[in-house]
């Protein structure tokens, strides 16, 4: 297969660095998968649906997929990575006013050093609800398309742990939300590999509220990269983005984060908050807030900054015994918590900020 | 238990101390007054280990051991706390969890088995209480949303947690009213006054020392201490001024 991948003369892919993809797409998957069980988050006892998917193929004996369809879905996008995603996927349809069991569906990729193009498609029809976790392990690139289509009133919860040993995941959300719909999604990328988090998610009914953000760990050449567009189409919809950023040694983390408020979406409420924390003077962060606004009658609100660690209180937290690398562990927490704290599920807020936790601990 | 001697301290090459001499034995209580750039602040700040403060002469030893080869956290391990003037917020951080771990940091650097987590709350309601601190606001971010008098309090919560050796108390009575000028006084008197401990007070006024009786009153100027008394001296400034002391 070859591949044509976008360049970073394109504006939307500036930051991103695909260059390692052309070599994964051909890599050979050596199928080899360890420590599984530490990947799932509920218990097995619990017994909630959970899927696993071995380079994108469905690993059956590991897995009761419940209200999920396995098999070839209708996800289809002409985004640049995300139309590769044409292979058997998983498509997950809720009725009018039907849930999904308690506790959340969980779903863990992993990759064995090759290459998986997996598409997805949420369909939930009006009032319905539903929780999905999704955990990408292992080495080598997976790449994926979710399709996400709410109905009047439907509430999606979603939660990405992004934790590969190497390689790279690239993620694309393309989401359409009826009137009242709800959509939370709050990613974490930490691990050794790299990322490309995209979405598009198009608010078409009145009153919408989407929220999606999530925080990137980078360290050595790690590069994390999240391009989201929310759009207001139809009035009195609320969006929330709120994106931490951490980079350290010589690694990028990049969040272009747009808004879009058509003519027709009056009283829209935005809320863009992008932040960024660098741990030594030779990461990079970027930060691209955009606002595009139509109607006259909206408030959106923005702010991007970027910093290091107050050596204030690193010195206040010293003086009182706390070493300097925990100290600097602590502040770098405390400075990703609001972005987890969004995750509904204490067992699966716990199991982000864990992974944070560990993140940070590593570090040398 | 500290011993500072002929101490020159710079930061961004301006000398603040010139040649600082001072000997503090457990049981002893010593306040340091003077006017504003005498150098009161850089005197806590070097012996707790700031960075930005260059020592270019002399030396300060804790309990015979070189104080300013430690790092800050290690000199906290060996007993010294450093009371803010201004204490710093940390939002995100609660009290508790900030003070559990610098506790069991310390423990663990003295070669001690960590406090439980119960022993830790009991330890920290006690000292709450006494401070007129609530654990409700032990349980908020460190120093965010405390008034002035609040923040004090609970570096002096903290102290009494941390229960160290040495206190150096950096202006703790400023910004107080006089009900928290007395609990916080009440407060340095319980958890420091004892015969194995010892606290340095550095301070404008002397009211906080109308609660708090220092053994030596001790009067810096330009960088080194020009007089040294008893508490009777902390009267005299209050009456004469720094301007006829000092000179």
């Amino acid at each position: 297969m070859s591949l044509t991948l976008p360049s970073t003369r394109d504006e939307s892919w500036r930051w991103s660095d695909l260059s390692g993809l052309d070599a994964l797409a051909v890599a050979p998957a050596t199928g080899t998968t360890r420590g599984l069980d530490s990947h799932w988050i509920g218990t097995d006892a619990a017994g909630g649906p959970r899927l696993l998917f071995v380079d994108g193929s469905f690993d059956d004996e590991h897995s009761r997929p419940g209200p999920v369809a396995v098999g070839l879905t209708e996800a289809r996008s002409d985004h640049p990575l995300a139309k590769l995603a044409t292979a058997p996927g998983w498509t997950l349809t809720v009725g009018p006013d039907g849930a999904t069991p308690p506790g959340p569906i969980e779903i863990v990729h992993i990759a064995t050093g090759g290459a998986s193009h997996v598409p997805a498609r949420i369909v939930l029809a009006e009032g319905a609800q539903a929780s999905i976790v999704e955990t990408y392990v292992g080495d080598g690139w997976a790449n994926r398309l979710t399709t996400i289509d709410l109905g009047r009133s439907a509430r999606l919860m979603r939660a990405i742990r992004i934790i590969q040993d190497s390689g790279f995941t690239s993620l694309r959300d393309e989401a359409r939300l009826d009137a009242g719909a709800s959509l939370v999604t709050t990613l974490f990328a930490g691990g050794e590999g790299s990322s490309r988090l995209d979405a598009a998610i198009t608010l078409d009914g009145p009153g919408a509220f989407a929220e999606h953000g999530g925080a990137l760990l980078a360290r050595d050449s790690q590069r994390h990269d999240a391009a989201v567009v929310v759009r207001h189409a139809q009035p009195e919809g609320t969006s929330r983005q709120l994106w931490r950023a951490v980079a350290d040694d010589k690694a990028t983390a990049s969040m272009a984060a747009r808004v879009e408020v058509a003519r027709d979406a009056q009283r829209t409420d935005g809320e863009q908050s992008l932040r960024g924390l660098m741990l030594k003077r030779t990461a990079t962060i970027n930060l691209k807030p955009e606002l595009e606004i139509f109607a006259d009658d909206v408030k959106c609100a923005h702010g991007a900054t970027v910093g290091e660690l107050d050596a204030q209180a690193l010195f206040y937290m010293t003086s009182r015994g706390i070493t300097p690398d925990r100290a600097r562990a602590l502040l770098t927490q405390a400075f990703i918590a609001d972005a987890l704290s969004r995750i509904g599920e204490e067992a699966v807020r716990d199991a982000f900020q864990a992974e944070a936790e560990r993140w940070l601990e590593s570090r040398s | 238990m500290l011993k500072i001697e002929n101490l020159h301290a710079e930061i961004d090459g301006k000398a603040i101390l010139k040649g600082l001499t001072l000997t503090i034995n457990p049981g002893e209580i010593h306040a340091i007054m003077g006017p504003n750039g005498a150098g009161k602040s850089t005197l806590s700040y070097v012996l707790s280990g700031r960075p930005g403060y260059e020592v270019t002469e002399g030396s300060a030893t804790f309990e015979g051991e070189d104080l300013l080869d430690k790092a800050p956290h290690e000199r906290a391990a060996a007993g010294l706390f450093l009371g803010f003037q201004y204490p710093v917020e940390i939002p995100g951080v609660s009290n508790v969890q900030f003070l559990r771990e610098a506790l069991n940091a310390q423990r663990r650097l003295r070669g001690e088995e960590p406090l439980s987590g119960g022993d830790f709350l009991k330890r920290a309601r006690a000292q709450a209480d006494a401070l007129g601190l609530s654990m409700d606001m032990l349980k908020r971010p460190v120093n965010v949303g405390f008034s002035g008098g609040e923040k004090k309090r609970n570096e002096m919560v903290q102290m009494g947690i941390i229960d160290p050796k040495l206190a150096i108390l950096d202006e703790t009575d400023s910004g107080l009213d006089i009900d928290a000028l007395r609990t916080i006084g009440g407060g340095i008197n319980t958890i420091m006054r004892k015969p194995d401990k010892a606290v340095l007070l550095i301070t404008h006024y002397q009211r906080l020392l109308d609660y708090v009786k220092p053994d030596f009153v001790h009067v810096l100027a330009a960088g080194r201490i020009v007089r040294t008394g008893g508490a009777e001296l902390a009267h005299e400034l209050e009456r004469e001024g720094y301007g006829a002391i000092a000179a």
